[in-house]
């Protein structure tokens, strides 16, 4: 999280990279996907997203830590829109080995989103909101937390007004009540996880990098 | 003089009437609703956390005491779910009169005391993020905002534990939903728009005053209590 030392993207070799390799993958799935709509539906937020990644690039260049982490995450949740997450290969192949009674790929995106995106969240709050020590660590994961309840709220909008009909395989609910409590769930314990190691990693540095990473 | 989460003195506890007049509000209000509740085990679980939550709040009154508008807040939004504890929610006599009025599906005391939890903890909330962890401005009311969300959504978390762990049988009063299964994310939603209009309630009030500031001489009295 250093904010010395960045370099261009024109001679960043490693964001020239992690773009390349996200819209290759984004292309590839945008091809076919299980269902148009749906797919649509799940990549409104993304497009914003990366918009906004994109307009503050120069002004407001993040860690390469943090476009790693973010860029995996897109990545899943690429994956995701393709197959409407109810039919991720993966999903069922876990739901297969370990006798589940769903696929489960969504839950694992859920807790993806906490535990990759704590990170940048935490960058953002030390080098713009001025937050320090501890409360970075603890204000990151509430800041998730918030996060994953407003997007249940725009699930649930979307799933009322726009489209009631697809509102069943947006939300992905596959038809459990506590679906939305559990995404919640999942998406803090990843937060937590992901501020845990954080917080395990920047104690094992040697005083002199500590300095220089918040 | 009532202090607000800028102002830079607290009164204590033993000179503050108001705080008193509060405390003892509370403490005689909610023994009031503790006597004869419509259903006691859902009124035990119901105010476990509010029982927690005095308890900080009285620790903490020495060493991070809060101002006398956030006490205030605190105050109006622990009476309300007194109330709504005492009726298990569902049971509020003034929600079913408004269901009435307004012809609505349900009693809707409980989506009122979501608002009202939005509306009357992010103040607070905000005034510990300011003194606390030292932040100003715009992420002031931000992270308070995420603080909000967040605290809605674990209460959520907490209720559907509670509602398949603990008391299985329980559940749906407990719970509340009423039979919606978009009851949690409404919940959270009145909580992020309660937030929102307290917010927009702070910003005017500031702006307001500013401008009153102008006109005064003891200019520096009035940044003081406002903060910058």
């Amino acid at each position: 999280m250093k904010t010395i030392g960045r370099i261009s993207f024109r001679t960043n070799r490693l964001h020239q990279a992690l773009l390349s390799w996200y819209v290759l993958l984004w292309i590839v799935l945008a091809i076919a996907p299980v269902d148009r709509k749906d797919w649509l539906l799940e990549n409104l937020l993304a497009f914003a997203f990366v918009g906004v990644l994109a307009a503050t690039y120069r002004m407001f260049p993040l860690s390469d830590a943090s476009y790693v982490l973010i860029t995996v995450f897109m990545s899943l949740h690429a994956i995701g829109a393709h197959y409407t997450y109810a039919q991720v290969p993966l999903g069922f192949w876990l739901k297969a080995l370990l006798d589940l009674s769903r696929n489960h790929f969504d839950r694992i995106v859920h807790f993806a989103f906490g535990l990759l995106l704590a990170y940048p969240i935490r960058e953002v709050l030390l080098r713009r909101a001025g937050v320090r020590g501890a409360w970075s660590y603890v204000l990151a994961v509430l800041a998730v937390m918030a996060c994953s309840d407003f997007f249940e709220i725009l699930e649930s909008w979307v799933a009322q007004i726009v489209s009631p009909e697809l509102g069943a395989a947006y939300l992905g609910t596959q038809g459990d009540v506590w679906d939305a409590q559990k995404d919640s769930t999942a998406a803090s314990a990843g937060g937590v996880l992901g501020m845990l190691l954080t917080a395990a990693i920047r104690t094992s540095l040697p005083p002199r990098l500590k300095a220089a990473i918040p | 003089m009532l202090t607000t989460s800028s102002s830079s003195i607290r009164v204590e506890f033993n000179r503050n009437r108001l705080l008193q007049a509060l405390f003892g509000w509370y403490v005689l209000f909610w023994t009031a609703m503790a006597i004869w509740p419509l259903d006691r085990p859902t009124w035990l679980l119901l105010n476990l956390l509010p029982v927690l939550f005095v308890a900080g709040l009285v620790l903490t009154s020495r060493h991070f005491p809060l101002s006398d508008m956030s006490y205030i807040l605190i105050t109006v939004f622990l009476t309300l779910h007194a109330i709504g504890s005492h009726y298990t929610y569902a049971k509020v006599p003034f929600g079913f009169w408004l269901q009435q009025m307004l012809d609505l599906q349900r009693n809707d005391f409980d989506r009122i005391v979501h608002f009202g939890f939005g509306f009357l903890m992010v103040y607070p909330l905000r005034e510990v993020l300011m003194r606390a962890a030292r932040v100003q401005g715009f992420w002031a009311y931000c992270l308070a905002l995420n603080v909000v969300l967040a605290a809605a959504g674990l209460w959520e978390v907490i209720e559907s534990w509670t509602a398949r762990l603990v008391r299985p049988e329980l559940g749906a009063s407990f719970l509340g939903s009423q039979g919606d299964i978009w009851d949690a994310q409404k919940d959270i939603a009145a909580a992020f728009y309660g937030a929102l209009l307290c917010i927009a309630m702070v910003v005017i009030a500031r702006h307001v005053l500013e401008d009153e500031s102008e006109d005064t001489a003891n200019e520096s009295e009035l940044e003081a209590a406002l903060g910058d």
